[in-house]
């Protein structure tokens, strides 16, 4: 096996590349950095704590940039929205950073930001799986009628009363094809922020809900624009850790290789598929990273004596990774093979676009 | 078998299954030493 060392570890190569492929793959689909999965991951590689973060803040804005490229090229990016959110989401992030050192002034880090995690993730999970299963039974229903269905379908009223609030200056998103205040952005950007900084992750999978349900974008455009948002963020702390010592450039370019392939697929898959399709995938990382970080709660919790919990939670951290990406390729195959004519499992049509 | 893969819910399942026993696996194999 071709192995190397970091910080003493002997760290298998070929499983950075499948990192860094799957992670690709599903950061492209559904518009996040991945770092919630990867950093917990580097550290099973036996990678130290600081070394996994910083070399995950690399790979990800590495990673972002493939992505961002592809979604570019499929229109999917609202620059408008991407700029409005970067300046709030900085600013957000530094707030967030603050309150996190607040807390482990108190003594309370660890615990409160295991247990924040698991409130943010499950809440983001049971609203995103209600609104796009009830959006899943409007496709179904819409396409026993013989009506036409276009790729995105909401049934969340939300962003029309966040898209009325008449706060100048009110700008035009071209792409996403609303009117909004601005102000709604960058706070959109600067709440989403906070809770990015304080939970130590990019923020992915707490922005691209927010533009679907709040700002009121399409799941495609939220992915793109989000994306956007990491290669902003993720370069900027792919910077400073660099400057710290925490990267190592090794790994940085091997989980890079599998990403430069993973990413593209993932962009380009989402192009086969209806909004509902990317919203369900995202739900499902939220829910396997809640009860991942609630594994790592338990285990502090109890003193870490329980070693089930310990296994338990790294094959969790694992398998989400595997899980999310098998999905996203089989949904792609089944896209394929109805596109052609061919027999696909029932709740296949409802989720994937049909040949034009 | 067929409801696994014709039901969405059952083929979340399905993958969960082979997702989460390849970790377990390539964790016994690659990684348990690591950790201790």
């Amino acid at each position: 096996m071709f192995d190397f060392t970091v910080a003493g570890h002997v760290i298998p190569v070929f499983l950075l590349v499948l990192t860094g492929f799957t992670v690709g793959v599903v950061g492209g689909f559904i518009g996040v950095g991945g770092g919630y999965m990867v950093t917990p991951a580097l550290i099973v590689f036996g990678f130290p704590g600081y070394m996994a973060s910083g070399t995950d803040a690399c790979h990800i804005a590495g990673k972002a940039v493939i992505s961002s490229i592809r979604h570019r090229q499929l229109g999917n990016i609202d620059w408008t929205i991407a700029l409005g959110m970067v300046g709030g989401t900085m600013l957000g992030v530094e707030m967030g950073v603050r309150l996190l050192n607040y807390t482990k002034e108190i003594g309370l880090s660890g615990v409160v930001l295991l247990a924040a995690s698991v409130a943010v993730m499950l809440g983001l999970f049971i609203y995103t799986q209600i609104e796009t299963q009830a959006s899943h039974k409007k496709l179904d229903a819409d396409r026993a009628a013989g009506k036409e269905i276009g790729r995105e379908v909401k049934v969340s009223k939300l962003p029309l009363y966040f898209q009325r609030i008449p706060i100048m200056p009110i700008i035009k998103a071209k792409k996403a094809r609303l009117v909004i205040s601005m102000w709604v952005i960058v706070i959109v950007g600067m709440i989403t922020g906070v809770l990015a900084g304080f939970l130590g992750v990019g923020g992915g999978f707490i922005r691209v809900p927010a533009m679907v349900y709040v700002i009121g974008t399409t799941s495609h455009l939220a992915v793109g624009t989000d994306l956007v948002e990491i290669v902003v963020s993720g370069g900027y702390g792919a910077l400073r850790q660099s400057m710290s010592g925490n990267v190592d450039f090794m790994a940085v370019f091997f989980m890079i290789l599998g990403a430069m392939i993973g990413a593209q697929f993932g962009s380009l898959a989402t192009s086969f598929v209806r909004g509902p399709a990317i919203r369900y995938i995202l739900s499902y990382s939220l829910i396997l990273a809640t009860v991942g970080a609630a594994m790592r709660l338990l285990y502090v919790v109890t003193g870490g004596t329980a070693e089930w919990l310990a296994f338990v939670a790294v094959v969790f951290t694992l398998g989400e990774m595997v899980f999310l990406c098998l999905f996203i390729v089989t949904l792609v195959w089944f896209a394929v093979r109805y596109q052609h004519g061919k027999s696909v499992p029932d709740w296949v049509p409802a989720m994937v676009v049909p040949a034009t | 078998m067929k409801w696994f893969i014709n039901n969405m819910i059952g083929y979340w399942i399905f993958l969960l299954a082979i997702s989460l026993g390849l970790s377990a696996i390539c964790y016994e194999v690659f990684l348990k030493q690591m950790m201790k």
